[in-house]
């Protein structure tokens, strides 16, 4: 009797709001933390996507651009060149260096711009140079915005002093982003003489990838790991530090939306014990009572589970304009992994209020 | 076969160590078309009997047979079943729901039934109209009058055609007038369509509707006599309009 249910909904206003608001406000949550961790997801990829390479061949046991420094010597290069099916290779030199700007330490990760072997150029200059000179930086724009640094302003970095002169978009990652100098400049930042980060190897036409990475790695001082590998394996950096951020207010938001509902559901049920009463003694029988209440918390979570989602897209859309880090994407497998979440919370929340409507003796009604 | 059979039933309740006996050794058997007032100073079990023959409580000792069949032998989903199809029930505080405008009220037993929305309004509206209530279709129960409350109730205890109507102080929360015109109204329905009615009532008034007069005093069924009820249903046709 979904009519029965809609109308005991509808006739408590002001609990109904209160349940929706509750269930809104936890799938809002969800879906808030859920689309930062999908964007900051592609974002920390979408980069290293862009960077020409079939295989990055790194220090052995370097697995990411994060996590264990990679150093190479630029000698390596003459090997890779050797590797029957190795079409180019090319050195890759990036590293995370922080410098202090109004007492805040800001985490860049500077990338050498080698214009001559075109490797290390930014994804998408929005802003000033494309191509950074002498003694200048461009740095993503979400940085420059949130720590209000402007073209032209200069920073210290590693013992010299950079220009910015544009910025990128699609670097930004986290607690650090992609900044680019000159091959000259990114050197002597990154103290790397005659010695490289990475190198990027592309494969010949026709030649069997596996076969010319089994070949590199034939020297056991260097890894080769495929693009795709690679992208992930530092999208999982992403993935580590979100993933417990994440189950924590999944439970957080779980919990709230469970309370609000089981609250106002349970308050409900008491406060119409009595009409419950009547609906057993006139025949309704238990289960189809219990269908009434689960009924009215799966309404209440649906309507929740619109508005959150309709705020959550709201946000998702605006936000980014005011704080350059919002940086979301909620995907259609998200949306419905949330909105099962939402369901599966509303009918957990009525299990208590269908306890008590078992305990309902049908004998009360005919007490004034 | 009698519609109801009440066969030496007892109800005791314990609380502790003290025990009440509400309804001591009572048998009465009720046929279709009965119209049976039990009457009974406060506190003499009419209640506790009436639940019993509901089937809303099941006796101490002793059997209730509903249409020859044994009360106590069926599960609480069979019983639902049979209360939502063979009784109809009407109590002293209307209890009808609240969120629900009249005509949603009389739907409740058809839908539970498995009528389907579209027959049951159309039901429900007949009955309502029957009852002189249909300028009131769509009001809350919050906006109707006792008398119109206890006249949803009535449609709502004949929505499903029942056998038996079960009817607890149906006047005590109306003034005497609109309360003996309901009960009159409700008893001529009923003896109308042939079907059993028990009213538990102190109204002396109510014989006027009544076939049969039950007195019950400590539990224990004393007298019965005939009631003023004419055999001639439409006697009573023109209660309703008043
Ligand atoms: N659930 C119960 N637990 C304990 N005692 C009960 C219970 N129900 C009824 N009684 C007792 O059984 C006796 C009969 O009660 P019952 O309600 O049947 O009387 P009644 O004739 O309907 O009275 P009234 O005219 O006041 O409605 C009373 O003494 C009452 O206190
Ligand atoms: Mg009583």
């Amino acid at each position: 009797m979904l009519f029965l249910a809609i109308k005991n909904l509808v006739q408590e206003k002001t609990r109904l709001l209160i349940s929706v608001g509750g269930v809104a406000f936890s799938v809002l949550l969800i879906m808030s933390i859920q689309g930062l961790y999908q964007g900051w997801s592609n974002k920390i990829g979408e980069y290293i996507r862009t960077v020409p390479a079939d295989y990055w061949i790194t220090q052995t046991g370097a697995t990411d651009m994060f996590h264990t420094p990679s150093v190479l010597p630029l000698t390596v290069r003459d090997f890779l060149n050797g590797v029957e099916g190795v079409a180019s290779a090319k050195p890759f030199s990036g590293r995370r260096v922080a410098f202090a700007h109004n007492g805040k330490d800001i985490n860049l990760y500077v990338i050498a711009d080698d214009v001559e072997n075109n490797v290390g150029a930014p994804a998408r200059v929005v802003e000033g140079k494309a191509v950074p000179g002498e003694g200048e930086i461009i740095i993503d724009r979400v940085v420059a915005r949130s720590e209000n640094i402007r073209i032209g302003d200069t920073i210290p970095i590693a013992g010299r002093t950079l220009k910015v002169a544009g910025y990128s978009e699609g670097g930004y990652i986290l607690s650090f982003s992609f900044a680019f100098a000159t091959k000259e400049d990114a050197e002597s930042i990154l103290q790397l003489p005659g010695a490289t980060n990475f190198f990027l190897v592309t494969v010949e036409d026709g030649a069997a990838a596996g076969d010319v990475a089994s070949r590199i790695e034939a020297d056991p001082a260097v890894d080769a790991i495929t693009k795709d590998r690679f992208v992930e394996n530092n999208t999982n950096i992403v993935r580590d530090t979100f993933l417990p951020i994440i189950l924590v207010l999944l439970l957080i938001g779980i919990a709230v939306g469970m309370t609000v509902i089981g609250l106002t559901i349970f308050t409900s049920t008491i406060e119409k014990a009595r009409e419950y009463g009547v609906l057993k003694a006139i025949g309704v029988s238990n289960r189809q009572l219990y269908t009434v209440v689960v009924e009215q918390a799966v309404t209440a979570a649906v309507l929740g589970y619109a508005l959150g989602a309709a705020l959550a897209l709201a946000i998702n859309a605006v936000a980014g304009n005011y704080v350059p880090e919002f940086i979301t994407e909620i995907r259609w497998l998200d949306a419905a992994w949330i909105f099962a979440v939402t369901m599966v919370m509303a009918v957990v929340s009525s299990l208590l209020p269908v306890r008590r409507l078992a305990r309902i003796d049908p004998a009360e009604v005919f007490r004034a | 076969m009698s519609v109801v059979s009440v066969q030496d039933v007892s109800k005791t309740f314990s609380s502790g160590h003290t025990a009440v006996t509400a309804v001591d050794h009572v048998s009465l058997e009720v046929e279709a078309g009965d119209i049976v007032l039990v009457m009974g100073p406060s506190g003499s079990g009419k209640t506790t009997l009436l639940s019993m023959i509901g089937t809303l409580m099941s006796p101490t000792t002793g059997r209730i047979l509903i249409s020859g069949q044994d009360t106590s032998t069926l599960a609480p989903a069979q019983l639902s079943r049979l209360r939502l199809r063979e009784f109809g029930f009407v109590f002293q505080t209307f209890n009808l729901l609240s969120a629900l405008t009249a005509e949603e009220n009389v739907m409740v037993p058809l839908l539970t039934a498995g009528m389907h929305r579209k027959p049951a309004r159309a039901k429900a509206r007949a009955a309502l109209e029957q009852l002189k209530l249909g300028h009131r279709l769509r009001n809350l129960p919050r906006d109707l009058s006792g008398g119109e409350k206890q006249r949803v109730a009535i449609a709502r205890s004949l929505a499903n055609d029942p056998r038996l109507i079960l009817a607890d102080e149906p006047t005590a929360n109306l003034d005497a007038r609109t309360g003996q015109d309901v009960t009159l109204l409700l008893c001529e329905t009923a003896c109308r369509e042939n079907r059993a009615v028990i009213i538990v009532s102190h109204d002396q008034r109510l014989r006027t509707a009544a076939k049969r007069v039950i007195t019950i005093e400590d539990g224990r069924l004393t007298t019965e006599e005939d009631g003023e009820h004419n055999q001639n249903c439409r006697m009573h046709a023109r209660a309703g309009s008043s």
